[in-house]
């Protein structure tokens, strides 16, 4: 269903209206914390109005200075940064191919439908459910505070994603490219590697950001399994509270930091988003 | 569905993903089943012994009279018992007030977050599917709470909901400080997360359906209401299927904007079931008592699931 081309001006006024308003609603937050990141200690609880910069007080990126020059601060980027991107490729790596075996081959003892709703049900697994043993088979393989253990947990967490999107996006491609590899003398890795997996790839491309940002923002595993090494984005925010109380200014900057890159992925992957978040079931 | 010739190479494609998943949430379910069932203490042993003091290279130091001298060095062993005690980590859940606190918190929250965002995403799906002045940049700002760090959201929403000097201060409303507005400020939060995914689904789901229909349909229907009665409403309730059953799934995990937003207070106002049974486990180190939590809550989730599993599965026809 497309927009209708002519509307009265007066509703297309009022609509417009009440659009902007929701996305002003939904956009307040962060700006405010990108406001409230800029502002000197003093000025946090004083500033007037919309706490527009220049306007109502003057900016200063001392908090952003100060932030970025801990130690922490930049451990925890180097941390969710490794974390996030090995977990992802790992998944990826695994998940590829399972998702290739969903769209293209026939399963007999369990169907590719049951199959598929299998990895789908993973997903709505309660993490809470697996942080206890998690945390002592960590502690048994002496794993704990290390990132590899929150590689390892993350790729699982987002491994059913992978393989129920990428199938989607497989079911999509024109099955006879594959088969004309196959006239060419290509055997089955030759037409998955050379013709599926190539013209897969923005799609694939799409879901690894969006599993990066996933194993970004995850938290309750990174406080369970992490204590003093590796330390992730957030849990060196929840660390920002301490006997002082919470300091508003590093916590906008941290807000900021932890908030930037996955924000950044929900717009350049935005036409992937509906299928992602999905699982597939709704197309965008 | 067309398929390429069966070979043995389909296992070799969907064997990996398939042993991982296993290992990795199979293994642990059981695990923690074998857990639940048993009481599990964990003592710090604690021992003094006096050693002899060594200088650098390896030599014993003498004190003033020649006598080699001796530090007390303090030996800290870990030590875990675990009783098997049966289904008593069960029953005790039954009783247990803070159980039933975290059950109604979790409840209500899902409750209340689920239905708002869902029908604050179909009307702005509404809305958007007009002609808009700068729709596409609208649409895309509505876009950026989607994968907003949970936890910073939270943290976020500490500084929004301050009583004294945040930005809704004016408003005199007790946010973070009377248990009942705690709950409802968590709630506001999710909605403010999630209504921007449910809004995009929706979107998407109306810009599916063709324009022929909508025409055809405008003839008949005189009403604007009738309009969406009766045929927008049936073209999107699949899609208001899944997005209820993956909203139920999520919220019921709640567990990042409280541990920011309120810690759970005040009090245990807004302590989640997944709050709880973290805490429990991880806190207060109950292992047993945390994974027999758990359970139930994976026990509550999966009745969810099946309910609505029907439903799924057509969708993945």
């Amino acid at each position: 269903m497309k927009p209708k081309q002519n509307q009265h001006p007066l509703r297309y006024s009022i609509y417009s209206l009440i659009a902007v308003v929701a996305a002003m609603i939904f956009f307040f937050p962060i700006y405010w914390a990108f406001s409230t990141s800029l502002r000197n200690p003093l000025d946090t609880f004083t500033v007037s109005g919309l706490g527009i910069p220049f306007l109502n007080f003057e900016p200063t990126l001392t908090n952003w200075v100060d932030q970025l020059a801990t130690e922490e601060a930049r451990k925890a980027v180097y941390n969710s940064t490794v974390i996030a991107v090995f977990a992802s490729i790992l998944a990826l790596a695994l998940g590829i191919p399972a998702a290739y075996a969903l769209a293209r081959f026939r399963f007999k003892t369990i169907s590719n439908k049951d199959l598929t709703i299998w990895f789908l049900s993973q997903r709505v697994l309660p993490p809470v459910a697996t942080v206890v043993p998690f945390y002592l088979i960590m502690q048994f393989l002496n794993l704990l505070d290390t990132q590899l253990a929150l590689i390892l947990i993350n790729a699982t967490f987002v491994l059913p994603f992978v393989v129920v999107i990428v199938r989607q996006t497989f079911l999509d491609l024109p099955i006879e490219l594959e088969e004309a590899a196959f006239m060419d003398g290509a055997r089955n890795y030759g037409a998955f590697l050379r013709v599926a997996l190539p013209l897969a790839a923005p799609a694939i491309a799409a879901t690894g950001l969006i599993m990066f940002a996933f194993t970004w923002n995850e938290f309750l595993f990174a406080i369970t399994l992490s204590s003093k090494e590796v330390i992730t984005i957030p849990i060196h925010m929840a660390g920002a509270v301490d006997t002082r109380g919470v300091q508003f200014w590093f916590m906008a900057v941290r807000a900021m930091i932890a908030m930037i890159p996955p924000v950044l992925i929900a717009l350049l992957a935005q036409r992937y988003i509906v299928q992602g978040l999905t699982l597939g079931a709704v197309k965008g | 569905m067309k398929t390429h010739r069966n070979t043995k190479a389909r296992f070799v494609f969907l064997l990996p993903a398939a042993i991982w998943v296993l290992t990795f949430t199979i293994f642990p379910l059981v695990y923690s089943l074998y857990i639940s069932v048993h009481k599990v203490e964990t003592k710090m042993n604690v021992s003094r012994e006096k050693v002899p003091m060594l200088d650098a290279s390896g030599n014993p130091v003498l004190d003033a009279k020649g006598n080699p001298r001796t530090k007390i060095k303090i030996n800290r062993e870990k030590i875990s018992t675990w009783t098997n005690i049966g289904f008593t980590n069960f029953k005790r859940l039954v009783d247990d007030p803070q159980v039933h606190s975290a059950i109604k918190v979790t409840s209500i929250f899902v409750l209340v977050a689920v239905p708002s965002q869902l029908v604050l995403g179909i009307l702005l799906a509404l809305l958007f599917n007009q002609r808009l002045w700068a729709r596409s940049f609208l649409r895309a700002v509505m876009l950026l709470p989607i994968f907003a760090t949970p936890l910073a959201v939270g943290y976020l929403f500490f500084t929004i909901f301050y009583e004294e000097g945040g930005p809704l201060g004016f408003l005199g409303v007790p946010f973070l400080s009377n248990p009942d507005w705690a709950l409802f400020s968590v709630i506001l939060v999710d909605i403010w997360q999630w209504t921007p995914f449910c809004f995009l689904v929706f979107l998407a789901a109306l810009q599916g359906i063709p324009n022929e229909l909508m025409e055809a349909a405008k003839m008949e229907s005189k009403s604007k209401w009738g309009l969406f009665a009766n045929i927008i409403f049936p073209m999107l309730t699949p899609t208001i299927v899944i997005v209820l059953l993956l909203r139920l799934a999520e919220a019921i995990k709640l567990f990042d904007i409280p541990f920011a937003l309120t810690g759970g207070g005040p009090g245990v106002a807004t302590q989640s079931m997944s709050f709880l049974a973290f805490r429990t486990g991880l806190r207060y180190f109950d292992l047993g008592y945390a994974s027999a939590m758990s359970y139930c809550l994976l026990i509550i989730v999966m009745i969810i699931v099946t309910l609505f599993f029907r439903k799924l599965r057509q969708s993945y026809a």
